[in-house]
């Protein structure tokens, strides 16, 4: 426990608190070697588009312009109105997600049923966003027949089906968006809560009520003011940074019409340039990549201020007594307002073709024709093998990568090692819309543009950053006794290195796993990068979307079967994940 | 590590580096296939491998996905490119031969397409696509049993919208017309038929190559008519904003098996869509898109051209043979599929709508290629953005109550500013 299982990413920000790293790593000779292959890719892919970026944004046709760019793209019709969303999606959805994830994690502790609301809570965090669209799109359809939110609103409302608000409509679709995001990703804010609320000293409570403090003192003293502030500041910005993912939503949620009162930056900087550079595509990207760096560094500081070292205690026995009643209610009908959406894709999916473009999903008894159609077309088992190659061979990739180049940063101490944290850190959130062009161009010259073999890269190049934080700060934060004796097991810094891996197995294993399920449920970088030779997963599901309600049964089968493996994984190593996240304590 | 293990793991690095330059040497040693990269998919593109299976050298295709000129230029980019491409587009076409990416092509003497059509495919007097594939996208698609006399004119076509609408708002009946709005193209094809009628063909090309002028009266007329029709009040199921969230196959199926509306434009595509999801046996029949008067037919044509990449001679080839009426016998039998070379007997097309269709096509005097795929850059429309969006936001405004002029002046605006825009960035 202690500074808490709060996923990784706490540890990852607080990385640029207050030196921790005051015992000298063994000095490896051949550090620059190590770092070579993580420099490479991070300076080709990552560091040189950015600059080429802010070039093309001031320039055309190597001519400096000056502002020019910057003016033209701020002043096309819709801009204003998109960097409001940009802001209103950075703003409103953390701030839900943040309550709704502490509430449902009050609410699901030391609870027989509670471990079973978790665990329906966190499946949607695992599923691709696609499926997520896909799953509210059928939702929300506008159709009476097939939209069982319409449906309802006909119901509630009294009034005709046609006169009912359209969720996918101009008006509302952005809250459509939203309501699909936060399903998504509350799963994620509530394991983070539940893990501060857990590592809350109950002494701490007990000593707060002997001296007469009430439920809100309670709160306050022993829950917000130690902990609670600072879980609440990680899982803000760790939201408002997932926003930028909001692409693929958007992409498979709305239909052509509805685009542009949905689109958000990472929309607009796509339709404007794709996977080529232009001035004003460059020019947007610049504006929205400052945004996002410097929200992750503010958040980053303002952790580190509110940053009081936990103690480790031991394991805290559950002597509190659970929630009440109405919050354990409370709690049961969360998980059934998330299982809905997941009912009505697997109904979906259960429908014949050509049934599920017509007929409700509920007036049928289910049948596999959908599933039978899938599995028997051409397109989907080469998609799932190349998914399956693409993201086990990352997964190793980013592992072998970020293991050589934690190790020797891992002994930076002082300035160079918060530097380099800072610097990992906005190359973690660097939006891949903004550097499509100049990557292409860089993967142009080493000839793998379109390629399965670029698509790899680019994903290698965008996974490193995060896993060399999390292993770097593993790394540091190994007991000194351990550090000596793999320096005397292994006689080559490879020995040394495979030794202290082995120390590491837990945050190895989570930075696999969500390596594996990020390249797993991509579509965003497919879709800029994919080759034709294969398809992955993401592409080929947005792909069918073009005909969204013709192609429904179908549709939701393929979404139902390329969710397994990612659930799966996710579900099953969620402990480890979480655990591995956190870089530190004594192992 | 002793000496010996570390000579162990180099000769094993050696060894697997030799195997990499082995394997890679092997491939490049057997005869390379013609690389085709299309964008079709599924039966489209299992009926052109059997196509291509014909060509006497091997062929690899590939599908590419919807995006292929983000494709072309990333593979361009990395000197990569296929061999052939197929392309809807035919501003690409130009864009492309420019740049020097294409090398001259020359059909089979027997290749003769609508006056019309070859000359898009051509740059600074040279030929560089020949067209492979047509469609017909000038067509009005109903159940003979729901519409009893189809109207031959424009104002026909408006009356009899009226009256249906009217039925329609009482609860009596479908709405006359069914539109796959929330899909662009459905809606730039609405105002290139309409188009083509008034503009003429001098006009329609001008507005095509770049040097029209969108505010102009034959554009400011087309959208008038358009929004003489859709603002006809019942004239859509569920209203103009339900037919916004409405994508062109639900459109079809609204005709064919819920049978809330009568009729669905657009091209001879739709009878494959109306096949799959109709209920009961009727088949849908189909009537021209009506003009001013009888005699006066818009007639708008799609198509896919195949372009060689500089440098391929089997490329060269293989179009040449494609451009061979005999190639397209795979197709004929499929059905389904029509063919832009006029040199296939009209009598070969197994199912009788087609067999009409490349009549028509045959005997008609002007042939006007699809507007939309002839503008330049961001022009050209997809979801949210270009022409196609334009379209919709008239759509929205003529369906929602704005008086027809001020939408059209809208849209003539937004259509004028965005040609400059285009036309600044090519």
């Amino acid at each position: 426990m202690s500074r808490g299982p709060l996923l990784g990413e706490l540890a990852v920000l607080d990385d640029v608190g207050p030196p921790r790293r005051g015992r000298a790593y063994p000095a490896a000779g051949a550090s620059w070697v190590l770092l070579a292959p993580a420099v490479l890719l991070l300076g080709g892919l990552l560091a040189w588009p950015v600059l080429r970026t802010l070039q093309a944004s001031v320039t055309t046709d190597g001519r400096w312009v000056g502002a020019e760019h910057y003016r033209a793209a701020l002043a096309a019709p819709g801009t204003a109105a998109t960097v409001g969303r940009t802001v209103l999606w950075a703003l409103v959805v953390p701030s839900v997600v943040t309550v709704l994830g502490y509430l449902l994690a009050a609410a699901s502790r030391r609870s027989q049923e509670g471990r079973l609301v978790r665990l329906i809570l966190v499946v949607p965090t695992a599923l691709p966003l696609v499926v997520t669209g896909v799953t509210f799109r059928l939702l929300y359809d506008p159709d009476p027949q097939r939209g069982l939110a319409t449906l309802l609103l006909a119901r509630v409302t009294g009034r005709a089906p046609e006169q009912v608000p359209q969720l996918l409509g101009p008006e509302l679709v952005t809250v459509a968006l939203m309501s699909a995001f936060v399903w998504a990703w509350v799963g994620l804010a509530m394991l983070v809560f539940r893990a501060a609320l857990d590592t809350v000293p109950t002494g701490l409570v007990d000593a707060v009520r002997a001296f007469g403090g009430s439920r809100r003192d309670v709160l306050w003293d022993a829950q917000w003011r130690p902990l609670l502030l600072r879980t609440v500041a990680v899982v803000f910005a760790l939201v408002a940074v997932g926003t930028s993912r909001t692409f693929d939503l958007i992409l498979v949620m709305t239909p052509g019409s509805v685009r542009d009162e949905a689109a958000v930056l990472a929309l607009r900087v796509w339709q404007t340039s794709a996977a080529t550079t232009t001035g004003e595509g460059a020019a947007l990207g610049v504006i929205w990549l400052v945004a996002v760096a410097a929200g992750i560094l503010v958040a980053a500081l303002f952790v580190r201020q509110a940053w009081p070292p936990p103690r480790r205690s031991a394991a805290v026995a559950p002597v509190a007594p659970p929630p009440r009643r109405l919050v354990r209610l409370l709690a049961a009908g969360a998980a059934v307002a998330w299982l809905l959406p997941l009912g009505v894709l697997v109904a979906t999916s259960l429908q014949d073709p050509v049934h599920a473009a017509t007929e409700s999903w509920w007036s049928s008894p289910p049948d596999l024709d959908s599933y039978r159609a899938v599995l028997t077309g051409a397109e989907l088992w080469p998609s799932l093998g190349f998914t399956l190659v693409l993201a086990t061979l990352v997964t190793a990739a980013v592992l072998g990568v970020a293991l050589l180049a934690a190790y020797p940063l891992a002994w930076l101490t002082g300035p160079a090692a918060q530097v380099t944290g800072l610097a990992l850190m906005v190359a973690v959130v660097v939006p891949v819309q903004v550097i499509a062009g100049p990557v292409n161009e860089v993967l142009g010259v080493a000839l793998s543009s379109g390629t399965a073999r670029g698509l790899a890269l680019v994903h290698v190049a965008l996974g490193v950053p995060f896993a060399v934080l999390v292993l770097r700060n593993a790394f540091a934060d190994l007991p000194a006794e351990q550090v000596r004796a793999a320096r005397v097991g292994g006689r080559h810094w490879w020995g040394t290195l495979r030794r202290l891996a082995r120390h590491n197995r837990t945050p190895l294993l989570a930075v696999a796993v969500l390596e594996f399920v990020q390249v797993w449920n991509d579509l965003a970088v497919g879709l800029l990068f994919s080759s034709p030779d294969a398809t992955p997963l993401g592409l080929f599901l947005a792909g069918q979307t073009r005909g969204f309600v013709a192609g429904s049964g179908t549709l939701a089968a393929g979404s139902v079967l390329a969710s397994i493996l990612p659930v799966l994984v996710f579900v099953l190593a969620r402990r480890q994940v979480v655990a591995g996240l956190v870089a530190g304590g004594v192992r | 590590m002793t000496a010996t293990g570390r000579l162990r793991r180099r000769t094993l690095l050696r060894a697997a580096a030799a195997a990499t330059a082995a394997g890679a040497g092997g491939c490049a040693r057997g005869t390379r296939p013609v690389q085709v990269a299309v964008v079709w998919s599924g039966s489209e593109l299992a009926r052109f491998r059997e196509v291509v299976a014909g060509f006497s050298a091997p062929v690899q295709v590939v599908g590419v996905g919807n995006d292929i000129d983000a494709f072309l230029a990333a593979r361009q980019l990395a000197g990569t490119s296929p061999d052939v491409a197929m392309l809807s587009r035919p501003g690409l076409v130009v864009e492309y031969a420019r740049r020097g990416w294409l090398t001259e092509v020359t059909p089979a003497a027997s290749y003769a397409v609508p006056a019309g059509m070859a000359d898009l495919l051509t740059a600074d007097g040279r030929r560089y696509g020949v067209w492979i594939k047509a469609a017909h996208k000038s067509l009005f698609w109903y159940l003979p049993s729901m519409l009893a006399e189809p109207p031959r004119t424009w104002d026909a076509l408006v009356a009899l919208t009226r009256r249906l609408g009217a039925r329609h708002r009482a609860g009596t009946g479908p709405a006359p017309l069914a539109v796959g709005a929330a899909d662009g193209w459905v809606l730039t094809d609405w105002f290139e038929n309409v188009l083509a009628d008034i503009a003429g063909p001098g006009g329609y090309a001008a507005l095509a190559r770049g040097d029209g002028d969108w505010q102009d009266r034959p554009v400011r007329q087309a959208l008038d008519r358009l929004a003489e029709l859709w603002s006809i009040d019942g004239a859509f199921p569920g209203g103009g904003r339900r037919a916004l969230l409405t994508q062109f196959e639900e459109s079809v199926i609204q005709v064919v098996h819920h049978r809330d509306a009568t009729m669905v434009f657009e091209g001879d595509f739709v009878d494959a869509v109306g096949t799959r999801f109709r209920r009961g046996t009727e088949e849908l029949a189909a009537f021209r898109f009506p003009g001013a008067r009888i005699a006066d037919q818009p007639l708008i044509v799609g198509g896919d051209a195949a372009v060689v990449f500089a440098g391929s001679a089997g490329g060269v080839e293989l179009v040449r043979w494609l451009s061979d009426a005999a190639a397209f016998r795979p197709w004929l039998e499929a059905g389904g599929y029509l063919s832009p070379n006029l040199a296939v007997p009209a009598d070969s097309y197994r199912d009788p709508v087609r067999r009409r269709l490349a009549v028509e096509l045959r005997d008609a005097e002007t042939v006007q290629f699809d507007l939309s795929d002839q503008l330049s850059g961001t022009f050209t429309g997809t979801d949210g953005v270009g022409i196609w969006r334009i379209m919709q936001d008239f759509f929205m405004d003529v369906t929602d109550g704005v008086s027809a002029a001020e939408a059209v002046r809208r849209a003539t605006g937004q259509l004028a500013e965005t040609a400059r825009t285009a036309g600044r960035q090519r």
